[in-house]
């Protein structure tokens, strides 16, 4: 009887532990040590996923660290993803559903006088990165959206979406929509942000949700 | 009596371990709400929130923006934004933010370049990083602009002031970057007539 009970807790152990592993990111040694070429959100597996939240981020340079309020250098911003991972004929990770709000409040990117409003119309594709140094997930994710000071639509944009540890500090965010040459961005030679190309956020938390 | 111990030893690992080692989504199951408003005004005639967002409970995202606002006589405000972020049907966290440019309150008795208020709460943890203030004058003189949480001033003749006030309960923080109490003195007695909040953030995680 006490064999078939340490067999028990042994095979427990095991199951639990290999459903962790499986719950754990797909990583490969691909970070560099620092000083060699980048190479974070360049492996992809299409996987159910969600990642949700909203922050702040003082872009430029994108560090920890707020700037002074009064320039406004800093932009703001809530945005969700979702997926089941279901990829389309030509191999694209699908999204289910997603959303992002984004306000730039920099003074130097004001339209008539208004913070540019970037608002998601469509959310379309989302892929896991399991390259980058997020310790608990991060996506590449993308779609349409609308500048809302300008009523310009159907624009393509993606995001790097970075969750790395609670409670927020230490997470990343980027965005790039080429068509208008809009990009926050964050490359640092000496690999200072949370994965390259995000930038850390200054408040707020990106929260990245294992969905199996 | 080896034999027998290990055995307790493998017994408690097979047992007890797997409990520690639960699915962290499992672990973080709960329920978020947030909110976030820019401009919030309660007296005996007037009651208004401009540009409120709302999540409840299993909500994901919501989001409001009232441009240029004003409540005559109380405030003035621009481009008011707010934004609030649950977690959906597994609510461990929950975000928000209230963003204005400009503000004016009291015909200039209080006036701001710009007001950040961001709320942050997932298990166990709730702050207000990158909640701001930029350019902060009150009656005229240059106030710090990172007050400390809870920082109270008086205004002679219209009640007081707090600015950066963070109301912290088990389950999260609500942040008003700037909230004056609005009170008048009759017969001696002192009573709250109103309150003018500007930039507004709350996020609960249970």
């Amino acid at each position: 009887m006490s064999r078939l009970k340490a067999l028990a807790g042994v095979s427990a152990t095991a199951v639990i532990a290999l459903v962790g592993w499986s719950c754990e990111a797909n990583r490969t040694a691909l970070a560099p040590s620092g000083g060699g070429p980048l190479f974070h959100f360049q492996q992809f597996e299409c996987t159910p996923l969600k990642m949700t939240g909203g922050g702040r981020i003082d872009y430029p340079p994108g560090t920890r660290d707020q700037n002074p309020p009064a320039s406004h250098e800093y932009e703001t911003f809530g945005a969700h993803v979702i997926a089941s991972g279901q990829v389309d004929e030509n191999g694209r990770c699908l999204a289910d559903k997603g959303a992002l709000e984004w306000v730039d409040h920099r003074p130097e990117m004001e339209v008539d006088g208004h913070p540019l409003n970037l608002h998601a119309t469509e959310v379309t594709f989302a892929e896991r990165a399991t390259d980058a140094t997020c310790s608990d997930g991060a996506v590449h994710w993308g779609g349409k959206l609308r500048v809302q000071n300008t009523g310009q639509e159907n624009l393509d944009f993606e995001v790097w979406d970075c969750d790395n540890g609670e409670p927020g500090r230490d997470d990343g965010f980027a965005i790039s929509v080429p068509e208008i040459g809009y990009a926050v961005q964050c490359w640092e030679p000496d690999y200072n942000t949370p994965a390259e190309p995000t930038c850390y956020l200054t408040g707020g938390n990106r929260q990245f949700h294992p969905t199996h | 009596m080896k034999t027998d111990s290990i055995r307790r030893a493998v017994r408690f690992m097979g047992l007890v371990l797997p409990l520690t080692w639960a699915p962290r989504a499992v672990m973080a199951q709960g329920t978020a709400t947030c909110s976030s408003y820019g401009v919030g005004v309660t007296t005996a005639t007037v009651n208004q929130l401009l540009a409120s967002a709302v999540v409840s409970a299993g909500e994901l995202m919501a989001q409001d923006q009232a441009g240029d606002v004003a409540v005559p006589g109380l405030v003035t405000a621009q481009n008011v934004f707010a934004i609030a972020n649950g977690g959906g049907d597994d609510g461990s966290d929950a975000v928000s933010s209230a963003t204005l440019g400009a503000v004016n309150i009291l015909n200039g008795l209080i006036t701001a370049d710009g007001v950040v208020a961001m709320a942050t709460s997932t298990v166990g943890d709730a702050n207000a990083q990158g909640s701001s203030l930029a350019h902060l004058v009150v009656n005229g003189v240059d106030v710090d602009d990172n007050p400390a949480p809870n920082t109270r001033m008086d205004l002679d003749g219209v009640g007081y002031v707090v600015f950066n006030e963070q109301i912290r309960t088990s389950t999260g923080i609500t942040v008003n970057m700037i909230h004056v109490v609005l009170q008048e003195k009759v017969l001696g007695v002192t009573r709250t007539t109103g309150h003018i909040r500007i930039g507004s953030a709350s996020a609960k995680v249970s």
